[in-house]
């Protein structure tokens, strides 16, 4: 109960931060962190799969809105939603998986978290920004947009998670 | 057949998946097409009001470059105002016999920069502004300074990057002002009390004035333009044996909040200065 409550709140923060501040940085005039990103990191990974797409439908969603591109950062939420447990796997390397594994630097160690977080926003920007061009014209720049995207997304999410979540919460 | 139900039981994860995927790209395929669609209209009705309120307040941010941008786009403007101009009628004989009309040249007489104000004092016998500009942006003795709603008084000193100007509130002040409603001219002082009111003299006892009138730079000096509001009239009184009225001007700048000050700069005043450098009265 107590989890699922820390959830909800984690993701309404990610959502307060990333509407009201994070979509108005226009760095160099088009670099946008998702920074949203981190509540879908941090989502256990022992409920139901359905009920992870459902949240990163509604997450999206929800930020879609308000940067005035429907569906887009849904569909790419939930093609996050369906690689994080792979990435997972391959970070994990030869070790089994965890089914309840927190991917914070309470439980992993930097290298780890840095795959995991780059990994997962690239798949999320690259999706995000490709769908959202919707062409191939200037293929450079949306190259160079996904990429910057990636790392300011990587460097805020990874302090945040230093920041906030190197102490063990596991009760 | 329960095969199948055992594979939809174990795939129900990716059923999910597929059909919001779906429904993803029918709300993106729909965002495409130009006419407006429905969704995307409910969704603004939802974040509108958040965004509009949240944009008020993120705006405030800007309010000082956007300020900075009106200074400038206001300056442009009165550099264009007539008063900035030197007007003349070409009436030399030759082009009298050549055409009928009467040509007028108008070639600029007056350019403008803008300062802020860093410090300033009202309590004063002797107030003085320091403004933020100085020689280095060209800033020179006796230029004239206005505050947006009328003038402030001159520039007395000059360093490389500050100007102290003394303003209407200072007792060494004498402005020649016109009134425009009886087109008459008078010199403006101050008394050394009240930095929101000046004096107007020399203004003969039988004219009619009102209150509320006017007072104007009248432009007989070579320091402010013509016709720039420095008051309006406030109280007119008469003393026994007196030949001239005493005017009461109130000033149309608030010399306890300035911040943005214009300064002028008269481009013909060493031309007109050593003119009048032969007539040696002082």
């Amino acid at each position: 109960m107590n989890n699922i409550l820390s959830n909800i709140i984690r993701c309404t923060i990610a959502l307060l931060l990333q509407i009201f501040i994070c979509n108005y940085i226009h760095l160099f005039g088009y670099l946008t962190p998702a920074i949203y990103l981190f509540a879908l990191f941090l989502l256990p990974l022992d409920i139901p799969k359905s009920a992870q797409y459902l949240i990163a439908f509604v997450l999206g969603f929800i930020v879609d809105m308000f940067m005035h591109t429907l569906g887009v950062n849904a569909a790419a939420c939930i093609i996050l939603m369906f690689a994080r447990p792979y990435i997972i796997h391959l970070l994990n390397g030869r070790k089994t998986t965890e089914s309840n594994d927190i991917p914070t630097p309470a439980y992993k160690d930097f290298r780890w978290l840095l795959g995991f977080v780059f990994i997962l926003s690239f798949v999320h920007q690259a999706t995000f920004v490709m769908l959202e061009t919707f062409s191939f014209h200037h293929f450079g720049r949306t190259l160079v947009v996904i990429l910057g995207n990636t790392v300011l997304t990587t460097a805020i999410i990874l302090s945040i998670e230093y920041l906030f979540y190197s102490q063990s919460q596991r009760a | 057949m329960n095969n199948l139900i055992e594979f939809f039981k174990n795939n129900f994860h990716h059923l999910v998946a597929a059909v919001l995927l779906i429904i993803c790209f029918v709300m993106i395929g729909h965002s495409m097409s130009y006419n407006r669609y429905k969704i995307a209209r409910i969704c603004q009705s939802i974040t509108m009001p958040v965004e509009k309120s949240w944009g008020k307040l993120l705006r405030q941010f800007n309010l000082s470059k956007e300020n900075e941008q009106l200074v400038q786009q206001n300056m442009d403007l009165l550099r264009e105002r007539d008063n900035m101009y030197l007007i003349k009628e070409d009436t030399t004989l030759t082009q009298m016999s050549e055409t009928d009309s009467v040509h007028t040249t108008r070639t600029r007489m007056y350019d403008y920069t803008y300062a802020h104000v860093t410090f300033s004092t009202t309590d004063k016998p002797f107030n003085y502004i320091i403004i933020d500009k100085g020689s280095k942006d060209g800033i020179e003795r006796d230029m004239a300074v206005l505050s947006p709603s009328g003038v402030v008084g001159v520039v007395n000193d000059v360093s490389k990057n500050f100007s102290s100007i003394i303003p209407i509130p200072h007792l060494d002040t004498r402005i020649s002002a016109v009134i425009p409603s009886i087109s008459q001219v008078g010199t403006l002082v101050w008394d050394g009390n009240d930095p929101g009111v000046a004096f107007l003299k020399d203004v003969p006892q039988h004219l009619e004035i009102n209150i509320g009138d006017s007072v104007l730079t009248s432009g007989y000096s070579t320091i402010y333009p013509k016709g720039v509001l420095i008051g309006t009239v406030k109280e007119v009184s008469t003393k026994q044996n007196a030949t001239f009225l005493t005017i009461r001007v109130k000033l149309a700048s608030d010399f306890k909040n300035l911040d943005m000050v214009y300064v002028v700069k008269n481009l013909y005043r060493s031309e007109i200065d050593s003119l009048k450098a032969n007539f040696k009265n002082e």
